[in-house]
């Protein structure tokens, strides 16, 4: 596989008439590599985060992803597709308060299909990793953000997905534990985990991507690369 | 801020949640619906037969007179006498017999009447025109009961035979004639050397009792020559015969009624109550630009009672529209003439839900109205933290698919909601098994009245229910002959000739109506409600009216005055007999001397299993000739009450399962709008849409289940209830067989329906949420 993630010449405008939110941007994201996606509010980041996690689709253009256009896919088989190759980490962490921390880590795989004993082992595999084992029984509720959003990082990775998709992964942390989760990122990256970040903070993408494109007013304005 | 300008605000909410504000609509119209339907049927079955009287200006006593002993001068001056208010008359009258197509059809007692108005018995015309010429016949009833406009009769016995073709239908209410022709018709139709007779209708100022109309009677008896009075007859017999099936539907109209009633309460309540809570986030923000508690509650009520106001109109005018055939059929099964929904129906079932619906708007309203405007826009969007995780625990553990255990778990996130909807589907769900229990039921009482599944076939002199003249006496010949051609006939499997008089028994103050049959009569299935059918000499079954008039119970013994023979017989069994008339079933070796040729009324026949019945019919009426007056003629399969009962039933039941159905709808969808945004993560998680179909589905199984637990043993207590009250209004108790209606496999399956009330109201909003996409429900937090 070349790339884990082309875009091609990508449009997406919500209503007509109105400007617009990507306007034909192409990218690509080779596997093993971490892509920060900066911009002000507005630019067109969260838009094409979703279009690569198959939550939404462009109005013209391609998106190909772990090697399947998924531009072109059913809801069904979007659905499938985001089990299977995609896992993604949201600013508000989005668990489900009524489930615990192990539940939460548990849905995709159950919803996947994984065996449940399967299941239950890489969840603890990864709640430990995560050194968030002690609180597997725990609500959500009851955990600091920065132990939640570790909690989020496990449930996207319980399915082994090629690409992580982190939606301002530390927006909704303090300093220090940003930073915490960061580290936890780089670490995942060192074990090869292809990986796209959303953030408007350039500290973490200076951090911890190796390339960063930036996006004003839907329109991809230059990438820096580290080396 | 103005008044008007939270109210348009608000108003405008009701085009932002279309699909709400149509449930509301939807609910409230059918609520009112079947509210105003229940009321115009409580009203017409609570005395249909008593307004349709008034309204017609019935006859309390129809006279037979003898024109050569009383002069129509001599009877006008009886319209004088103390206690008649008015009187109609003198009508000639002629008794006629006809044919049809060269077939014995019945004996007429038809009256001569220059028009269908008349200050007493003022006859409804159903069709056609009354008789205005020779020739020209109006029946009394209505069209399609075996005879229509331009049928022809001939009438025998008579010169030159004329023919009559029926010109009209009308009812009287008192059934005063089988038919009415012209005046000068009338006297044309009186045979030559029969005594000429009649006709004074009359009402009075007390005419409650049989005694008192027989004092009223005997009043103007004594006011007209000797003998001139040859007959009468009370309007209260006829009021016996329609209460018989106007009262029996009454305990199920309510039953339903009430059923309705607490649906509309409970769906109202909870539709309204849910989208005023699905409305706490909009309110909270209204608050926070400087609403007043008293402008929110204002608003509220404005923004749920348009559509509601929109349903109870709807819902009135559907009343009306549905009540409409079923009064028709109604009428004419009473045979009272035109009903029609009563007015303060009209009025007071919309204006009733209008009131449910504030009452149930306004607490919620004044909650949403008290609350500070951070806590209305926090109470908008989750039900409590905490509630519902016991379950979800519980439900992960379980061995069932996983958005299968996330949908059986959420319902304790909202307990009251849960309850609303499992109240909602049980409501549905025994509405509609009670409805198959008591259509079962009333199956099964109309084979027994009419005995439609044992007996095929009866033969009868000039064939069933044709007027209520005398018989026509056949020859002994003509009776013997008729029982060798049924003898004769391979598919005969039972026959019996049935004998009927009235007799006296001790104890029972007015006359007993006697059946005696000259051979085994066990096959013809009469309902045995306490002890057996007689098998011995002696032994006698009666009716529920003869055990309550004689105070006499199964297993006691009565003396029995036949009119040429007292005989003590032995009550060995209660029969199912609905009416006020006490009857008594024994053999003709039982009941001594009614066995006699003048008592012989007709011939019961049961037909082999594979003979068909009007393959029979012909061979019989055949082999009997043109001139033998027998006539075999189809057992009838159940009389118009059961047909009427049945429709009302499935259509009552179907409204209220409809109206469970919504509420079930509306409740998902609340449910779906609280956790729109949980449902955005479990698609991203890869949820497919297949799995949040189920997943959604699943919210109301488990409400539905409890549901059909509590459903099944409610209908089945609110059937035999329902049948208990039924049967007491028609003098009657009921066999065992006919409240047995629910086998538990059967019952099992009906209580399915509360699964697919559930389904049914939950797969369109579970649907909505599985097409949505996963996008689009994140970003609605």
């Amino acid at each position: 596989m070349d790339e884990v993630i082309r875009l091609e010449s990508v449009t997406k405008i919500y209503q007509a008439g109105s400007p617009p939110a990507l306007a034909g941007v192409s990218m690509a994201v080779s596997p093993g590599e971490v892509v920060a996606v900066m911009g002000p509010s507005g630019s067109g980041k969260s838009t094409m985060l979703n279009l690569i996690a198959g939550l939404d689709k462009p109005t013209s253009g391609t998106v190909t992803v772990a090697g399947q256009r998924i531009d072109s896919l059913g809801e069904a088989a979007l659905a499938r597709f985001r089990a299977r190759h995609v896992g993604i980490v949201f600013q508000f962490f989005n668990l489900l308060d009524d489930l615990t921390v192990a539940d939460n880590v548990l849905l995709p795989a159950q919803l996947a299909g994984a065996s449940r004993r399967q299941a239950r082992g890489r969840a603890e595999e990864l709640l430990a990793r995560m050194g968030i084992a002690e609180h597997r029984d725990a609500y959500p509720a009851r955990l600091s953000g920065g132990q939640r959003q570790r909690v989020a990082i496990a449930r996207a990775l319980v399915n082994s997905p090629e690409l992580l998709l982190a939606d301002e992964p530390t927006g909704a942390l303090d300093t220090a534990t940003g930073q915490e989760i960061g580290r936890l990122l780089r670490e995942l990256n060192a074990g090869g985990q292809t990986l796209v970040l959303v953030t408007h903070d350039p500290a973490l993408a200076d951090n911890y991507a190796a390339r960063t494109v930036r996006l004003v007013d839907g329109h991809t304005a230059g990438a820096v690369v580290r080396s | 801020m103005s008044w008007l300008g939270p109210v348009m605000t608000a108003t405008g909410g009701i085009w932002r949640h279309k699909l709400q504000a149509g449930v509301i609509g939807i609910v409230l119209l059918i609520a009112t619906a079947s509210a105003t339907l229940g009321l115009a049927l409580l009203a017409a079955s609570n005395a249909p037969f008593r307004a349709a009287f008034a309204a017609q200006h019935g006859a309390h006593a129809t006279i037979s007179a003898d024109p050569a002993r009383a002069s129509t001068a001599r009877l006008d001056q009886t319209r004088s006498l103390p206690g008649v208010t008015a009187a109609a008359g003198p009508f000639a009258v002629a008794t006629v017999q006809t044919d049809q197509g060269g077939q014995p059809s019945g004996q007429f007692v038809l009256a001569g009447r220059q028009a269908a108005s008349s200050p007493v018995d003022n006859l409804v015309l159903n069709e056609g025109h009354w008789a205005d010429g020779p020739g020209q016949l109006v029946l009394d009833g209505s069209p399609g009961e075996g005879t229509n406009l331009g049928d022809t009769f001939t009438v025998t016995g008579i010169d030159g035979s004329p023919v009559l073709t029926v010109v009209g239908f009308a009812n009287s209410i008192t059934n005063t004639a089988d038919g009415w022709v012209t005046p000068a018709e009338a006297a044309r139709l009186q045979q030559a050397g029969a005594p000429a007779s009649t006709q004074m209708l009359y009402r009075f100022a007390s005419a409650g009792t049989y005694a008192k109309v027989r004092a009223d009677v005997t009043e103007v008896a004594n006011a007209l020559p000797a003998g001139a009075v040859t007959d009468y007859g009370s309007w209260l017999s006829s009021a016996d015969q329609a209460t018989g099936n106007g009262a029996i539907m009454e305990p199920f109209v309510v039953a339903f009624a009430l059923i309705g009633l607490i649906m509309a309460v409970l769906i109202v309540g909870n539709v309204i109550s849910g989208a005023v809570v699905a409305q706490y986030h909009r309110i909270g923000v209204l608050k926070s630009l400087g609403l007043t508690p008293g402008q929110v509650v204002v608003a509220y009520l404005s923004r749920v009672g348009w559509p509601a106001l929109g349903g109870c109109l709807a819902g009135v005018v559907a009343g009306n529209v549905l009540a409409q055939p079923v009064l028709k059929q109604s009428s004419e099964a009473y045979g009272v003439g035109s009903q029609s929904v009563p007015w303060w129906a009209t009025v007071a079932a919309p204006l009733g839900m209008l009131a449910l619906t504030a009452l149930a708007a306004l607490g919620p309203a004044l909650r949403a109205g008290h609350l500070s405007a951070a806590q209305a826009i926090a109470a908008g969007r989750a039900p409590r933290a905490g509630r519902g995780y016991a379950a979800h625990r519980l439900a992960a553990r379980l061995r069932l698919p996983r958005p299968a255990g996330l949908g059986l778990a959420a319902p304790f996130a909202r307990p009251a909601r849960t309850m609303v909807t499992l109240a909602a589907v049980a409501f549905g769900a025994t509405a509609v098994i009670f409805a198959f229990g008591l259509s079962s039921s009333l199956s099964r009482a109309a084979a027994s009245q009419t005995h439609s599944g044992t007996i095929q076939v009866e033969v009868q002199p000039f064939g069933p229910g044709r007027g209520t003249g005398p018989f026509q006496s056949p020859g002994a010949a003509q009776d013997a002959a008729a029982e060798a051609v049924l003898r004769a006939q391979p598919g005969t499997a039972h026959e019996v000739a049935l004998y009927t008089n009235d007799v006296k028994v001790g104890g029972i103050a007015g006359s007993v109506r006697a059946q005696a049959f000259a051979t085994d009569a066990s096959w013809t299935g009469f309902g045995i409600i306490a002890g057996h059918w007689y098998d011995a000499p002696g032994e006698v079954d009666v009716s529920t009216s003869f055990l309550d008039q004689s105070g006499l119970a199964v297993g006691g013994t009565a003396l029995v005055n036949t009119g040429t023979a007292t005989v003590t017989v032995h009550i060995v069994g209660e029969v199912f007999r609905p009416g006020t008339r006490p009857y008594v079933y024994g053999s003709t070796q039982t009941l001594a001397g009614l066995g006699s040729r003048a008592n012989l009324q007709e011939f019961y026949v049961g037909l082999r299993p594979g003979t068909s019945t009007s393959g029979y019919l012909h061979a019989v009426n055949a082999s009997l000739g043109s001139s033998s007056p027998w006539t075999a003629t189809a057992q009838e399969t159940g009389g118009k009450f059961y047909t009427i009962a049945s429709a009302l039933i499935g259509l009552l039941a179907l409204m209220v399962a409809v109206a469970a159905g919504l509420g079930v709808l509306n409740t998902v969808l609340m449910t779906t709008r609280d956790r729109v945004h949980d449902l955005g993560i479990f698609k991203a998680l890869g949820m497919r849409p297949g799995q949040l179909l189920v997943m959604v589905v699943c919210w109301t199984a488990g409400p539905a289940i409890l549901a059909a637990v509590i459903a099944a043993p409610a209908a089945v207590l609110l059937n035999n209830a329902t049948l208990k009250a039924m049967a007491g209004t028609a003098h009657t108790g009921i066999p065992a067989s006919f409240t047995d209606v629910f086998p538990p496999a059967r019952l099992a399956l009906l209580s399915l329906a509360a699964l697919v009330i559930a389904i049914a109201g939950a797969v369109a909003p579970a649907s909505w949420a599985a097409r949505a996409r996963a996008a689009v429900a994140l970003r609605a937090e």
